[in-house]
């Protein structure tokens, strides 16, 4: 060995330098920034597992119905059933049911309907149906339709009250036979109930202002701080990105991404997971407070550029139609997709109860959020599972595939949108 | 806290409720434990109406936390300022949300801060000038909650 | 918060202006409303009394009760006739206080 090494030494010497280089190219140590791939974290989940829903989030067992990973709803009856005999119910209990809150809305969610619900800011994402008991619909028909719209209308975005067993059978005819009492227009007490005199909110606060918006701090104060912070590895963030104010300008518009090595779409989150694993050692999983200020802070530095998105690639085509098929997937036991509440031919522009629902475009620019309604900061993926929850779906983990290709999705609906982060928002 | 005897706890009652019963139609409907504060600010004094402006949303889009500002109007002089401001929500757990203590120096009767609701409400607001004259204002504020049920 | 509350207003102004002070301090204010996982009530603890003084002397308080808030924000005004120094203090339940000092240089 050493007899080789004094008659190549010139080459041998070549050859070490060559594999010097090459491992330093490779392993993830600190090094000045190029125009390469940022190292990323390959080995495992980039949340917690197994992934739990938050304690204080709804628990129901709604294993039954689709989520944006799994198409296991019952299917819509064949035909509406035949109903001979008129329907019975009563009519006051029926009043309590399309009101209940604890029903997934419930009817007064999307509709008017006279005096149910003392008419306090019902919604109008479905018809008003205050005169619905003189409309020359048969008990057959009502009952089916509030049993499974899908039965008369299969683009319906009707909850399948019945189907999915949200209500019973004695339930709906309650129902019924309140919905046969409405002959008359609802009497507001205030135009603002009206929702066809409400006006549309308009978010006025200045979300950059740390007086108003909490999260604000965090971008100030925390993520700064944790940019400094050396991980087990004995390096930090600013060991690699001294200036990052001015390098990452720009760069978190252009997220989230197709990433190659993990043959998925990537946000802000999961990149910072595993990129900041991969050099500094940091654990910092999505959603953990350190990965939230970061990623608001990586958004934040990024404000005034205009969302753009790769879609000339194939994999990210690819992606996008997947994540435009999963906006249109009915999902949770309420069986509402993302458009049926957020697209303009259906839902968006109109209310759920005192909720005004926004279009996609517009929906982007300002995550991740503070939430007042939380207290907290919550990123894009976290405003998907609690949609989900919402609408009695299983929620997935943050970095489950389905929301890296909806939320590339949702950044194509978004192009152009210039950053403005944190938000604030309800 | 003092354990009061049955006879003082009595007496107590008695007193609200005469001071309730003393207060003008305008708070007939108002809960029983704000009318209570109120005539506790107002000292069974006849209040005024006019000179609050309260400043709220219409819809608060949820109780957490919403903005409330108040204003005065009076010339803050050493003769003639507002030197309390009371705001009680006649829908919370309890009926006080804040009490502005201002002096001449202010300039101007006017606060702002951020307050928790419990539901859709009616909020009021006493001032009391430095020479005893109270005034009254009622503002409705809608709160709503997620539209499916959360 | 181990940080520092947050004052907004002016460094500089005119003798006789009215300025406008924003003030903010984090705290969870809580209320004594909450219930645990266990379901056993959080206790209250929240900022009770805010005082602004000038120069050593009271210019605005506030009395908070519980229906504040978290990170407690109060705005008020004040008419500047002279130099100094405003202080500003924050009274926790727990008898601690969190204080603040801005000078203002009036001309």
């Amino acid at each position: 060995m050493i007899a080789f090494i004094k008659r190549w030494p010139i080459t041998i010497t070549t050859a070490a330098v060559v594999l010097i280089a090459a491992a330093a190219w490779l392993s993830p140590l600190p090094m000045a920034q190029g125009a390469r791939e940022a190292p990323l974290w390959i080995d495992g989940a980039a949340s917690a597992r197994p992934w739990i829903r938050y304690p204080a989030w709804p628990t129901r067992d709604v294993s039954k119905f689709n989520t944006l990973a799994a198409v296991v709803s019952p299917l819509p009856p064949r035909a509406p059933r035949k109903i001979a005999a008129p329907v019975t119910g009563d009519a006051a209990l029926g009043a309590k049911l399309v009101a209940d809150r604890g029903r997934g809305g419930s009817c007064i969610a999307c509709h008017v309907m006279g005096p149910a619900g003392g008419a306090d800011l019902p919604g109008d994402v479905g018809p008003d149906l205050s005169e619905i008991g003189k409309a020359g619909r048969d008990d057959e028909w009502l009952f089916n339709y509030v049993y499974d719209a899908r039965v008369y209308n299969p683009d319906t975005v009707m909850p399948p009250w019945g189907t999915h067993g949200i209500f019973s059978e004695a339930e709906i005819g309650h129902i019924v036979a309140f919905l046969k009492t409405l002959t008359a227009p609802a009497q507001f007490k205030a135009a603002l109930d009206d929702p066809q005199r409400r006006p549309a909110p308009a978010e006025t606060r200045d979300n950059l202002d740390a007086m108003i918006n909490p999260a604000m701090w965090a971008v100030e104060e925390r993520a700064p701080q944790l940019w400094k912070t050396e991980g087990p590895r004995g390096s930090s963030c600013a060991s690699c990105h001294a200036e990052p104010s001015s390098a990452f300008r720009s760069w978190a518009a252009g997220m989230p991404k197709w990433e190659e090595r993990l043959q998925k779409v990537l946000g802000v989150e999961e990149f910072v997971t595993r990129h900041t694993k991969a050099t500094t050692g940091h654990d910092w999983l999505m959603q953990s407070e350190e990965n939230t200020a970061l990623s608001t802070y990586l958004r934040y530095l990024a404000n005034g550029a205009p969302i753009r998105v790769d879609a000339e690639s194939e994999a990210a085509r690819a992606a996008y139609a997947r994540g435009k098929a999963l906006s249109e997937r009915k999902v949770g036991a309420l069986n509402f997709s993302c458009a049926d509440c957020h697209s303009a031919e259906r839902g968006s522009g109109k209310w759920i109860r005192g909720q005004w629902l926004s279009e996609l475009k517009g929906q982007l620019d300002h995550f991740p959020t503070w939430r007042t309604s939380q207290q907290s900061i919550w990123d894009i993926r976290k405003r998907f599972q609690w949609c989900q929850v919402a609408i009695w779906a299983d929620d997935l983990p943050p970095d489950d595939p389905a929301y890296g290709d909806l939320e590339l999705y949702l950044a194509a609906q978004n192009v152009g949108q210039k950053l403005s982060v944190p938000g604030i928002r309800h | 806290m003092r354990s009061w005897s049955r006879r003082q706890a009595l007496k107590a009652g008695a007193g609200a409720t005469a001071a309730v019963l003393a207060l003008p139609q305008a708070l007939r409907a108002v809960p029983a434990e704000v009318a209570a504060e109120i005539a506790k600010f107002t000292g069974g004094k006849a209040f005024s109406e006019g000179l609050i402006t309260i400043d709220v949303p219409e819809i608060a889009e949820n109780g957490n936390t919403v903005p409330l500002s108040i204003a005065v109007d009076s010339p803050m002089t050493a003769n003639d300022y507002i030197a309390e401001l009371r705001v009680l929500a006649d829908g919370n757990p309890r009926p006080g949300i804040a009490s502005f203590r201002f002096t001449p120096q202010c300039g101007r009767a006017e606060a702002a801060t951020r307050i928790r609701l419990a539901g859709s409400q009616t909020l009021s607001a006493v001032a009391k000038t430095s020479d005893g004259r109270v005034f009254l204002a009622r503002k409705q504020v809608k709160v709503t909650i997620g539209g499916c049920g959360g | 918060m181990a940080e520092k509350p947050r004052i907004k207003m002016p460094k500089e102004a005119k003798r006789g202006e009215i300025i406008q002070i924003k003030t903010l301090v984090a705290h969870v204010m809580e209320s004594g409303q909450r219930k645990d996982q266990s379901g056993n009530t959080i206790p209250r603890k929240i900022i009770n009394t805010f005082v602004c003084s000038f120069n050593g002397a009271p210019v605005f308080a506030c009395d908070l009760e519980t229906s504040i808030a978290a990170n407690p924000y109060l705005q008020f005004a004040v008419r500047v006739e002279q130099s100094g120094v405003f202080a500003f203090r924050w009274v926790d339940d727990d008898g601690t206080f969190i204080t603040a000092e801005e000078n203002i240089v009036v001309s």
